[in-house]
């Protein structure tokens, strides 16, 4: 009898009399979500109920559970990247109140319910990369006052976000256009930059008369690639490769790649420790070695797995599209194209082709011809 | 006696505690026979696990440890012999040649990837993302997969969405923990033709105390995307330490010879596939690079930072 009682009084969590006032809160209490109704949801419409709730009731009962609420609708009312909806948020908070006064409440995290839904607040700032400000940080001093946890994190994340907020060596603006020909220039643009001569181009398919998918094409080619592109043997077909995609934050831009053959490595048979022939070439005073460049000039462009000779995107990343961009090569400065096979391996046409394919989806030569 | 020991024990299980200050009975006991881990207990002074809980050992029965000691043995013994000769030779590798890249990894075969593992949230049943790790069509190393930031319902688990590869642990022959040495070099080495995305790279440096368990120096690995490689040579020295995630308030160098684990991470919250394609990981000495650590170690007031 005495271990049964000792067990059933043994069974009940060991939190359960020193930490009620935590759980007590935990009690699934239905809450009035005033942003559950509204018939428009902007950022006008969120700033609105937070007003709402602010004026109602002066003492703010419940203003934590609110800010709950608020947090998780952020992205509905698409505030969720905006400084001034999480600045209103932080205002609901009454000021003054939980400042502590003592060491005691300084150092055991007076009102706890309360700092750790400010930091929670911060955290979904700075997961949505929002930059905190001044202004805010003087917000949270007069609620939490300067030995608050929230104040700590606000600290912290003006310390490390400026450090990393421009990191990226490709640079790419706040808000990213909604064009998606816009999109593809700007992706088109940030995948050839290890070739500084790159050009790219805006080509409309319309240009070519037998073509079913009318669409632009976003081109890139070097005066390099173009060397390397007639240099490509007649009977060793190109190679249409992709669809491959490349992010710019959350956009997804597909592009597709023109490939050549495997170029062979250049081989320097030239003894750079061989003395006994040294020749002082005329001309460059005090230079000793080599002046001529090797043959096969190295670029960026031979890789291993092909000789990449021209990059685009198009807009419907159809087939035919492809098609009219190789023909559109072929009509600006690539007449070696007419007489080069071109193989497409696209696996599967993607999603958004708007032209019925008669052919097989495996693989199939198209020989181009005009 | 055991029968209060093993009700304190269960009792105490079922009690999440993320501070002294802030703790929180499970009310899920239904859940108890469920696989998914319960383990997050994470005391103030005190880590019981060196995996925080996850519990990733694989259970065998003695004779099969029997076995596959038999089989290892071989394996084994030739490692020691190799040690023996490397001492032997005594020929260590003393300065580094700036501007040659020694290489750590050379992702050109499928034996390389095997020094490597993948996880994901899924692997957890905290998530839905997978990875996987293979052979790119260009013969190098494809680390692909879907990132997933969907969060499972279990109330438990507030984000997800990670996917990561990591070497595994350094060794020495008969299982003794080892650890890199880098501290001839000063820069990390990369090759690596990526998809636009930025991902994480992560240097353990795991110590024998339970606080430096989670001590992962990161830094971000920007790729170009595209067809094109692409070289990336970050310093040591701009590596920022972090525990569990968490960057952390006071900074310190990295310590090159007590490096455990290198690994590259993706979980830039971006919904989709991604695709990196590794050519190797090396190191490099780059004279002209003197700075010794990139951020700020100066003093500040007491008990605002690091508390």
């Amino acid at each position: 009898m005495a271990t049964k009682i000792l067990r059933h009084i043994l069974r009940l969590p060991s939190s359960h009399f020193m930490y009620r006032r935590w759980e007590s809160s935990n009690t699934k209490v239905a809450v009035y979500d005033p942003f559950a109704n509204k018939p428009k949801k902007n950022k006008d419409t969120y700033l609105e109920a937070i007003k709402m709730f602010e004026n109602q009731d002066n003492r703010r009962r419940g203003h934590v559970e609110f800010i709950y609420a608020a947090l998780a609708r952020m992205k509905e009312f698409g505030v969720h990247k905006d400084l001034q909806a999480y600045k209103a948020l932080v205002d609901v908070l009454p000021k003054g109140k939980f400042i502590p006064s003592n060491i005691f409440q300084a150092e055991f995290m007076h009102y706890p319910k309360q700092q750790q839904c400010a930091v929670d607040l911060l955290e979904q700032m700075e997961d949505n990369k929002v930059m905190p400000d001044s202004e805010l940080e003087q917000m949270l001093l007069n609620v939490f006052g300067k030995r608050g946890i929230p104040l700590r994190k606000f600290w912290r994340m003006l310390y490390w976000m400026p450090k990393f907020k421009n990191l990226s060596p490709w640079y790419l603006p706040d808000e990213l256009p909604n064009d998606t020909l816009e999109l593809a220039k700007m992706a088109i643009h940030r995948i050839t930059s290890v070739d500084p001569t790159m050009k790219i181009e805006i080509w409309q398919t319309e240009e070519i008369e037998a073509c079913i998918d009318k669409t632009w094409i976003v081109s890139a080619q070097s005066e390099t690639q173009k060397i390397l592109l007639s240099e490509q043997p007649p009977d060793e077909p190109l190679v249409v490769r992709g669809p491959y995609e490349v992010y710019l934050k959350e956009q997804v831009v597909t592009y597709f790649t023109l490939l050549g053959k495997v170029r062979p490595e250049h081989k320097d048979d030239f003894d750079q420790d061989d003395v006994s022939n040294l020749k002082k070439p005329s001309g460059i005073p005090g230079f000793i070695g080599q002046t001529t460049l090797p043959v096969v000039k190295c670029t960026v462009h031979e890789q291993d797995d092909g000789t990449i000779v021209a990059v685009c995107a198009t807009g419907s990343s159809s087939r035919d599209s492809l098609l009219s961009w190789i023909r559109l090569l072929e009509k600006y400065d690539n007449s070696v194209l007419s007489n080069l096979p071109v193989i497409f391996t696209l696996t599967a046409p993607s999603n958004d082709v708007v032209v019925q394919e008669t052919q097989p989806a495996a693989e199939d030569v198209k020989r181009v011809q005009n | 006696m055991s029968l209060l020991k093993t009700n304190v024990i269960t009792s105490v299980k079922y009690l999440r505690s993320f501070s002294v200050l802030c703790r929180k009975s499970n009310q899920d006991h239904h859940l108890k026979k469920c696989p998914i881990l319960f383990n997050t207990q994470r005391w103030l002074f005190w880590e019981r696990h060196r995996k925080g809980g996850y519990d990733t050992t694989i259970k065998t029965s003695n004779w099969e440890h029997l076995k596959n000691g038999l089989v290892e043995l071989k394996h084994e013994l030739k490692l020691f012999a190799k040690e023996l000769k490397e001492l032997y030779d005594m020929d260590p590798l003393l300065i580094a040649r700036p501007g040659e890249i020694d290489l750590l990894w050379c992702f050109n075969s499928p034996t390389v990837l095997e020094k490597f593992v993948t996880t994901c949230d899924s692997d957890h049943g905290e998530g839905y993302s997978s990875c996987n790790l293979e052979m790119s069509p260009a013969g190098r190393a494809l680390f692909h997969g879907y990132l997933d930031t969907r969060v499972p319902k279990d109330g438990r688990i507030k984000k997800a969405g990670y996917c990561a590869m990591r070497s595994k642990m350094q060794r020495k022959s008969f299982k003794r923990a080892s650890t890199f040495d880098w501290h001839l070099y000063n820069t990390l080495v990369l090759k690596v033709r990526g998809d636009g995305r930025a991902y994480l790279l992560n240097i353990s440096t795991e110590g024998y105390y339970d606080i430096t368990w989670n001590d992962i120096y990161h830094y971000i690995l920007y790729t170009r995307g595209g067809p094109y490689w692409q070289v990336a040579k970050i310093p040591f020295s701009k590596f920022v330490l972090g525990s569990k995630g968490r960057l952390q308030d006071k900074q310190t160098r990295m310590r090159f010879d007590k490096v455990t684990h290198f690994g590259i991470s993706c979980g830039d919250k971006i919904v989709g596939k991604f695709n990196l394609e590794i050519e190797y990981v090396g190191l490099e000495f780059d004279p002209t690079h003197d700075e010794e650590f990139a951020y700020e170690m100066y003093k500040t007031d007491k008990y605002i930072v690091a508390v």
